[in-house]
């Protein structure tokens, strides 16, 4: 029934590209990737995933932190970006979490920012029967990013003095442990912005403390850079990136579901810049052939 | 510019002060008041802003530099006349980041230009923007270049207006923009983001002729895609001086390609002598400690 | 004077700045200045943030008097406006719904009006790409060839279909995408365009600084 239902997918995809040769008109590709990222949504398809190196290379980082380290998780990302980074965040999170560690979160985003990171870090604590203020904390949002950045530096209550709902840092046991980036041993920044380059030339290059990150796929050929100059420890792109984490700390989720759509959509592009470049190259014959 | 000669000297002046406080401190440790870890930086920054200043006086004394043809910047004036003969508008963006970033800055010069062109032919001109900020500084540009025009009535405080702080509502707003108003050209400067594909796509639907120009690798090949002209990296930069031509720019440019070489030689080295084993020391002279 | 004391105001903030890096900020007073320095930008930005709030409700205010053509969307545009910001000004003392604070009007707002858009406006992107490729991805010439095989082979390898596709030709392909295509070639170009455009800034910003660059105060 399945394998039915996508050869009609395909052979509707196939009628539309042919409807854009006809009409010239772009919409018909706007359907055909409507119809390849919902179909999938909606019949379920497991896909195998292979593992990229620099996600493993996160994975290895964490798992090799000892039991109950101090650890930073950052949301620096916009709802915007929610599928694509909303299940990395969660999967690193899976995993520092099963290996008990003490989770500090930030954002520096302050439209939604505070929210998101609220939302998963007390789902999955509740899951985790972690306890607020003893197992993680969550800073929340500070204007002024470069500020922020450096000043956790020195002094994470002086940039914080609350945590994100108004309790004083004082009154949580967990940050009377720790006070600035010397006394995290992992930092993990999920980001769909630049702010992902600040961490790492003033955290990571000021500071010394291990990078590992997450970013989107379009930001991901950018950050390689840092993965393979050696000063990142890590990093997950895009929602592949997130499949490889989620299948890594063993919660398949929705990156995972994500891939097939995203699988098809790839494919269905690959196939029509294949179908215009051999309509491109027989036109082009055909005119010097007139010629 | 003579004016400037004291500024230059100064800055000068106190460059050797640092270095010379720096030698005389003779720190060894980094925790001093001093960072000797970024002293490789400083005599960079130094060993730059010499370079620089030492073309910028070559050019002022009137010796001819050659800069390279930039396409896009030499269909600014083409894609605005086009506007002019269509009677439609032009429509620029500044990119979508704050004022204290370069990129905008280079946007703003470059809009000081193409508002020229406009006020010269009568086009109608529209620059949303995403920052209060940018927003003052581009209606300063503007009122300047109808001012320098002799079109002071022309000129109209809304040419350049804010339209929202978020990135998709701002690029909500342009979109819709572009599909009631259809400018015949878009000029999108500047730093952009995941919106760039969003604009450039929809200016290409709506029949534009585009140029963009970004120093944000990860959009270019977007930009690529869907304008007509593309300006990568370093050409948003030379933007103001390719298009004013004025000597004392280009000499900045020259001065930019020196230290371009330097960069080079540095990287070819680095990995020569990396390759053979040799090379630790030549990598620890451009870390921090 | 309109643009010698900018110019001197630009030159001073921007050493200050410059000087602030070379100096530790637990050590020397320069080194805290930069924090201060942008802390002042971060006031003259929100000073300038009601200029922004002029300009957006002038311009589609008159619009809607004149009922311009489309006026329909300005005036959803204001309402908009106002919806959002009045209650998030007034205090959460007064009301639960008031404020920023959960179960709040601007949160209610944000989480189910303005985050979904927002995830929309960002998935648009899926289908222009595809577009935008379509179009792009000719085989013109030897480069346009080359980019067009790099792309096919970075977008199959970055799914599962594809990387299954890419292995039953040769094992090791997909490790060699990564190697030597995003690992190779494209972090060379990433870091060249990279390292150009840093140049580039920094000339424009001594420019800036000692006055010769002035393109950007209209002159």
């Amino acid at each position: 029934m399945i394998v039915l239902a996508y050869i009609l997918l395909i052979l509707a995809g196939a009628f539309l590209l042919y409807m854009t040769f006809r009409t010239n008109d772009r919409r018909y590709i706007y359907l055909a990737v409507a119809f390849y990222v919902i179909f999938p949504v909606v019949l379920t398809m497991q896909l195998p995933i292979d593992i990229s190196p620099e996600s493993q290379q996160l994975y290895d980082a964490i798992a090799a932190l000892p039991d109950s380290s101090a650890v930073m998780l950052t949301f620096d990302y916009y709802a915007s970006t929610l599928a694509e980074t909303e299940p990395m965040s969660r999967a690193v999170l899976h995993h520092m979490f099963k290996k008990n560690c003490r989770v500090v979160t930030m954002t520096t985003i302050p439209l939604g920012g505070p929210s998101i990171s609220e939302r998963v870090t007390r789902d999955l604590a509740e899951e985790y029967g972690k306890e607020y203020g003893v197992d993680y904390v969550n800073l929340g949002y500070k204007a002024n990013y470069v500020a922020v950045l450096k000043g956790m530096g020195s002094s994470i209550k002086a940039i914080y003095p609350a945590d994100n709902s108004g309790t004083p840092l004082d009154e949580i046991p967990l940050m009377a442990e720790i006070k600035n980036y010397d006394d995290l041993d992992f930092i993990c920044v999920i980001a769909d912005n630049g702010v992902v380059e600040y961490w790492m030339s003033i955290v990571n290059a000021q500071y010394g403390i291990k990078i590992g990150s997450g970013v989107t796929a379009v930001m991901a050929p950018k950050i390689y850079a840092y993965v393979g100059s050696g000063q990142m420890t890590g990093l997950l792109g895009g929602m592949k990136g997130a499949a490889d984490y989620e299948k890594l700390v063993g919660k398949p989720d929705a990156a995972i579901k994500g891939m097939a759509a995203q699988s098809l959509v790839h494919l269905f592009i690959i196939f029509a810049v294949i179908v215009g470049n051999v309509i491109y190259i027989v036109e082009r014959r055909r005119g010097k052939g007139r010629v | 510019m003579n004016r400037l000669r004291p500024v230059w000297t100064l800055l000068l002046g106190l460059l050797i002060t640092l270095l010379l406080f720096t030698v005389a401190s003779a720190q060894t440790e980094s925790d001093g008041a001093f960072r000797v870890d970024r002293l490789n930086a400083l005599i960079f920054m130094a060993l730059f802003s010499i370079v620089i200043l030492i073309y910028t006086r070559w050019a002022k004394s009137g010796k001819k530099l050659f800069i390279r043809k930039i396409n896009g910047l030499d269909e600014v004036e083409e894609a605005v006349g086009r506007a002019t003969e269509m009677g439609k508008p032009v429509l620029f963006i500044p990119g979508l980041q704050e004022i204290d970033e370069i990129e905008t800055i280079a946007a703003i010069s470059i809009l000081g230009r193409v508002a020229k062109i406009t006020a010269r032919y009568d086009t109608p001109l529209m620059v949303p923007v995403r920052y209060p900020m940018v927003m003052a500084a581009g209606q300063e540009v503007v009122e300047q270049a109808y001012i320098e025009e002799g079109k002071p009535d022309a000129y109209n405080k809304d040419i350049v207006r804010y339209v929202a702080g978020e990135q998709f509502a701002f690029t909500a707003t342009v979109n819709g923009i572009m599909m009631r108003d259809r400018p015949a050209t878009n000029i999108f400067m500047g730093a952009f983001f995941a919106e760039s594909l969003l604009l450039a796509e929809t200016g290409n639907a709506a029949g534009s002729i585009q140029i963009a120009g970004t120093a944000q690798p990860s959009q270019l090949p977007f930009f690529i895609a869907a304008c007509d002209y593309t300006l990568m990296g370093e050409e948003l930069y030379a933007a103001s001086a390719y298009l004013s031509h004025e000597p004392l720019l280009l000499g900045g440019l020259k001065g930019q390609d020196w230290m371009k070489i330097i960069l080079v030689l540095s990287i070819l080295i680095g990995t020569i002598l990396l390759s053979f084993g040799v090379g630790d020391w030549f990598y620890d002279l451009y870390k921090s400690v | 004077m309109r643009t010698t004391v900018p110019v001197i105001i630009a030159f001073l903030s921007g050493f200050v700045m410059i000087l602030a890096f070379f100096f530790n900020p637990e050590k020397s007073f320069i080194g805290r200045l930069e924090p201060e320095v942008l802390a002042w930008v971060t006031i003259v930005g929100g000073f300038t943030l009601l200029l922004g709030v002029v300009s957006i409700v002038r311009v589609n205010f008159t619009a809607v008097k004149r009922r311009k053509e489309n006026w329909p969307y300005k005036l959803a545009t204001l309402i908009s406006i106002f919806a959002m910001a009045i209650p998030a000004i007034l205090p959460s003392s007064w009301s639960p719904l008031l404020g920023t604070g959960t179960g709040s009007i601007y949160d209610w707002l944000f989480n189910y009006l303005d985050a979904p858009m927002m995830s929309t406006m960002f998935a648009m992107l899926a289908f222009y790409i595809a577009s935008a490729a379509f179009r792009a991805f000719r085989a013109r010439n030897a480069e346009a060839t080359l980019l067009l095989v790099t792309a096919t082979l970075v977008m199959l390898w970055r799914v599962p279909m594809g990387e299954a596709f890419l292995k039953s030709i040769h094992g090791d392909l997909p490790q060699y995408i990564n190697t030597y295509i995003m690992g190779g070639a494209n972090l060379a170009v990433q870091r060249g365009i990279i390292i150009g455009a840093a140049m580039g800034a920094a000339a424009m910003s001594l420019r800036i600084m000692l006055g010769i660059e002035r393109t950007y105060m209209g002159k």
